[in-house]
């Protein structure tokens, strides 16, 4: 009870303002940002399953006669099932190749289809499939046929109605199975159409959404049960570039909440230190009034609980209205409603709180034992608390956050170790600086000599607050360079003219045609790469189908694959082992040179040395491994697994592929292309780069937004710092002012201090974030590492801005008060 | 009715710091004792000794050698918190800064002594006593917003409310004017003869020495006068 009513009066007396406001916005924070992060994380991973059109999908090549639909119902989860497959459409005597795609109702499980009543009007979304009957097409092909919507076409052995124009599919990028425009039908029309018969190349899509653990049952129900060409995938298999950006995200995300910890921890530190240091006097009267040790630390600790009870309770509700506020403004940014928070914002908010307590408020409060009563007759008793064990207990604080947050060990003993050496190096080096010979006096004749005998002066308790501004603003600068570096990154994989079309099939004589053709619209090729078909059929002398250790299903990569060849390394390739041709052709007599992608290699055991044989058109070719290469797939370029040294497939016939971009509005265009080049093969995956440019604006929006949460937390530490350092100054000033210092010396004197301050934090900052984004780059998200020269003037001018504002601010209001006010107050 | 009982006793007290030139004696091998009601003042220059004696009696302060017996027990064998304890039930104290506690009201501050104790109805008391001098329409008034005086006041509020068998004052008006202080004295010493407490304060007025019963004079840590234990007066 004596601890509530003691904080009752304390809270009035206004002595827990700092220390409440620290931890409110500690909780606040953390449980805001934990709470957006981990809807948006949600939400876009669910908003990533789109490209699936579900949770999880089974790919095969067969379609299964079980009752797979039956038992996903039993285990709660949704189901359909796609057909997929390459036909042609006739309208009269005009005919195309299209790409069809059977489904059956309740498709697409995640995401939607878009549809539109004439071609290129404006898409509408849509929970239907085509009614039997009806099939919707891509809408070039109502102009490719010469049909409006409502027309009749032929598939198979039957006549469809041509309902709608086909605008958008959520698994439109799902590999490309198929070229040719789009057609959407009914599954249950398949039979009627008499379309898919035994020995049709033709892939079944077997979608499910639901619960995880449900999901999983399925998994382990289906193994059993399907061949093992089948395929059970998940988003990462399906979009490894989208998973990659996704992983880095959360993982910024995660290491941006963790600094927020810190950040929040250190405020609280500063607050609790400068909360004790103002009760010195308070205790050591209770204890000449008579109060034991322990009754001083029953009311202390007492009050410190109840204290973060309610900085919990008003820092969750904060929390949640941030993150709901957040949620709220970028709706439309985001494009999909989040799902709701849940409970870890709650625990992660409860448990910084306990946390924060424990390590950063209560060390600082237990150094109130060591206060004497004697301190009531001689002021000087007992002034100095134990600052080396409190570092210690913020710092395994401030582990243990880390770790619990970002899970990961080597993190929070990274940022940890980073942590120390940097409060080590900066107090060594700031209380040698600021040494420079003893000053005589306050050297009170000018606001320069003022400041920098108060910097001499103070140089320890500057040290301590050049190391807190220095982390602070390390954790601004890391998290803004890392920022910069990952969306250039995102910006680099897929920017707006990424490759959107693909050609195949195109003949050497065809592409000056294809070019001119493409410069006419306002665009150009990738570039035009050989393409010779063949087939592997022996490694080392073995004959393909007798190669030990490995599977059926890689067996399968002996099938017919494309053989290139190049002059130089493409540019997004690496060497990792052996050596790419320095000579030019190949010489008569001399075996061909062949470089790997490096998946392939490991999946067929080949390594450089090994000697390949491929049957190209009949005639054997034979080569050896001299590299083994890595590759980009995310770049949207031709690939290949296969490179040989010029000259090896001359004599072989050869077809080329190119990519190239066509904006949404071109679109059109594709018909006179189709109806120029008959026999090239163009495929469309602009659906598919769109989608995933929308996910990656998405993500760039979260990644900007938390670290300007984090920037304000690192400037709630500056100001808790800055006024845990006024008591001081102000008595020092008030003294100054009543001996006749003007208002305008003194400002311009804690000007220039505490932009010097600043400016020596920023410098040291700027190292600081220099070297942790160095690791964090190469060790959690692993990006190429690089030099920041902005951060070098960034850091020091920032730091003696923010600071000297952030002073200025804080004293402002006790310059300009009476003196004796001031000294009354302290 | 007072007694002539001893409360305090004070046997070959000593007290020395090292320095860096050397060990520093402040108090020299005293001995003294105080009977129940006595006013004692205590004398001498600055730098004399006498607030670190005042301290070593109050069980503030350790002392080098020596004993100092109050209520029959030797506090300079007691660890901190037995002291603590005794302070909680016998002692209070008047400072020369007031040491009134900044972030509570007039009221609370008084309070504050009786709850540590575990006494009952500490509003009640404190309240009666801050009316006793004088402040009873500043009750709820933090101690910035009153003036030295004042405050002074309701440090002898919270110093008399908590009932102890000595109090000890500390120049408790060397931060106040002359009309000022002699108010706050002349209600000291009226308090003091209301209630059973034996005074001893620390100054260097002889004005406030004479109006003690006896005077003890230090110099250079040695007791170089003792005016000696006066009869105790009837109130």
């Amino acid at each position: 009870m004596i601890a509530l009513r003691w904080l009752m009066r304390e809270w009035r007396g206004g002595e827990l303002g700092l220390l409440t406001l620290s931890l409110v916005i500690a909780v606040a924070i953390v449980s805001g940002i934990s709470g957006f992060t981990e809807r948006l994380n949600r939400g876009i991973v669910a908003e990533s399953h789109r490209f699936l059109a579900a949770d999880r999908v089974l790919s095969a090549n067969k379609e299964y006669s079980f009752a797979w639909q039956q038992q996903a119902q039993q285990y709660g989860l949704n189901s359909a099932r796609l057909t997929e497959f390459q036909s042609m459409v006739f309208v009269g005597d005009a005919m195309e190749l299209v790409a069809v795609k059977a489904v059956t109702p309740g498709y697409p499980l995640k995401g939607a289809l878009r549809i539109s009543d004439e071609p290129y009007a404006e898409p509408y979304t849509t929970a239907d499939i085509p009614a039997p009957g009806e099939v919707w097409l891509a809408p070039r092909l109502f102009a490719l046929l010469g049909i409006e919507p409502g027309g009749s076409l032929s598939l198979g052995d039957q006549d469809f109605i041509a309902r709608r124009a086909l605008v958008e599919e959520p698994d439109g990028g799902s590999g490309f199975y198929g070229a040719g425009p789009r057609v959407l039908m009914n599954a249950g029309d398949i039979a009627a159409a008499n379309v898919v018969q035994p020995g049709s190349l033709v892939r079944y899509r077997y979608l499910f959404s639901g619960e995880e653990g449900a999901l999983d049952r399925m998994q382990t129900w289906l193994a059993p049960r399907i061949d093992d060409r089948a395929k059970w995938m998940t988003l990462d298999e399906n979009q490894p570039t989208m998973s990659n950006t996704m992983q880095r995200a959360e993982r910024f995300l995660l290491l941006a909440a963790s600094f927020g910890v810190t950040l929040a921890g250190i405020a609280v530190a500063l607050a609790a230190r400068r909360y004790s240091e103002r009760h010195f006097d308070t205790v050591a009267v209770m204890k000449a009034l008579g109060a034991d040790n322990a009754k001083v630390m029953r009311l202390y600790i007492g009050n410190l609980v109840l204290l973060t009870v309610v900085a919990l309770l008003i820092g969750l509700l904060l929390g949640w209205a941030l993150q709901s506020g957040l949620m709220f403004a970028l709706r439309d940014l985001i494009g999909f409603d989040p799902p709701s928070p849940g409970w870890r914002p709650v625990v992660v908010g409860a448990v910084t709180g306990a946390v924060c307590l424990a390590a950063f408020a209560l060390p600082p409060v237990m150094s109130l034992n060591g206060i004497p009563p004697l301190r009531v007759l001689r002021r000087e008793v007992g002034e100095t608390p134990a600052a080396g064990s409190s570092a210690v207990y913020g710092l395994i604080g401030i582990g243990l956050l880390m770790w619990w947050y970002a899970q990961s060990w080597v993190l929070a003993l990274a940022v940890l170790a980073g942590m120390v050496m940097m409060m080590a190096v900066t107090s060594l080096l700031v209380s040698q600086l600021l040494r420079g010979g003893r000053r005589a006096g306050m050297q009170a004749g000018s606001a320069r000599g003022l400041a920098f005998a108060a910097l001499e002066r103070r140089r320890h308790s500057n040290a301590f607050q050049v190391v807190s501004f220095g982390l602070a603003m390390m954790v601004m600068l890391s998290l803004l360079a890392l920022r910069t570096s990952l969306l250039d990154e995102w910006q680099l994989q897929m920017p707006a003219d990424t490759p959107n079309h693909f050609l195949m099939n195109v003949r050497e004589s065809q592409i000056p045609e294809v070019e001119q053709f493409l410069a006419e619209h306002d665009t150009e090729s990738a570039g035009f790469f050989p393409m010779v078909r063949a087939r592997l059929t022996h490694i080392d002398g073995i004959a393909a189908a007798d190669l030990p250790d490995v599977s059926q299903d890689e067996r399968l990569l002996t099938r017919e694959q494309n053989l290139s060849w190049a002059h130089d390394l493409p540019d997004d390739n690496e060497v990792i082992d052996g050596q790419w041709w320095q000579s030019g052709e190949v010489a008569d007599g001399e075996m061909a040179q062949v470089s790997l992608e490096k998946d392939f290699a490991e999946r067929l055991n080949l390594k450089v040395g090994s000697v390949m044989r491929f049957d190209v058109a009949s005639l054997p070719l034979t080569a050896k491994v001299t590299s083994i290469r890595t590759l980009d797939w995310g770049s949207f370029r031709p690939n290949f697994f296969f490179l040989l040294q010029p000259g090896a497939l001359a004599p072989f016939p050869k077809v080329f592929i190119s990519s190239f971009y066509l904006p949404k509005e071109q679109k059109p265009a594709l018909n006179d292309f189709v109806r120029r080049f008959r026999t090239v093969t163009l495929v469309e995956i602009d659906l598919m780069i769109a989608q995933a440019q929308t996910i990656i604006a998405q993500v760039s929006a979260a990644v900007e937004l938390v670290l300007v949460l984090v920037v304000l937390c690192a400037l709630l530490v500056t100001v808790a710092n800055v006024r845990a350092s006024l008591d001081t100054r102000l008595q020092e000033n008030a003294i100054l002012r009543t001996l006749g210092g003007s208002r305008q010396l003194i400002t311009r004197s804690l000007l220039i201090e505490f932009a010097l301050l600043g400016l020596l934090a920023g410098l040291l900052a700027a190292a600081g974030a220099e070297l942790s984004v160095y690791v964090i780059q190469t060790e959690v998200l692993d990006l190429e590492p690089s030099f920041h020269f902005w951060l070098w003037p960034l850091g020091p001018l920032a730091g003696a801005l923010i600071i000297a504002a952030a002073g200025y601010q804080a004293c402002r209001v006790v310059v300009n008060s009476p003196p004796l006010a001031v000294l009354r107050g302290l | 009715m007072k007694t002539a009982e001893t409360l305090l006793s004070v046997e070959n007290l000593c007290r020395r710091v090292s320095t860096a030139e050397g060990e520093l004696h402040i108090l020299r091998d005293m001995s003294f004792e105080i009977k129940r009601g006595e006013t004692v003042a205590i004398i001498g220059p600055s730098g004399s000794g006498k607030s670190t004696l005042l301290g070593i009696l109050a069980g503030l302060d350790d002392s080098t050698s020596g004993a100092v017996w109050l209520h029959g027990t030797n506090i300079c064998t007691l660890s901190e918190d037995q002291r603590a304890a005794l302070r909680a039930q016998h002692v209070g104290f008047v400072f020369q800064s007031f040491q009134l506690l900044p972030g509570l009201t007039a009221l609370e501050n008084v309070m504050l002594p009786i709850e540590l104790s575990g006494g009952r109805d500490a509003r009640d008391s404190a309240r009666q006593y801050l009316e006793r001098v004088g402040l009873g329409a500043r009750i709820g008034h933090y101690p910035r917003q009153l003036s030295g005086g004042e405050q002074q006041r309701v440090a002898l509020a919270r110093a008399f409310a908590c009932r102890p068998d000595v109090l000890f004052a500390d120049e408790p008006t060397g931060n106040l004017d002359a009309e000022t202080g002699a108010r706050i004295n002349d209600l000291m010493f009226a308090m003091n003869d209301e209630s059973d407490v034996t005074l001893v304060l620390v100054t260097h007025e002889p004005k406030l020495a004479a109006r003690c019963q006896r005077s003890i004079s230090i110099q250079a840590g040695r007791i170089v006068a003792d005016s000696g234990a006066a009869e105790p007066a009837a109130s």
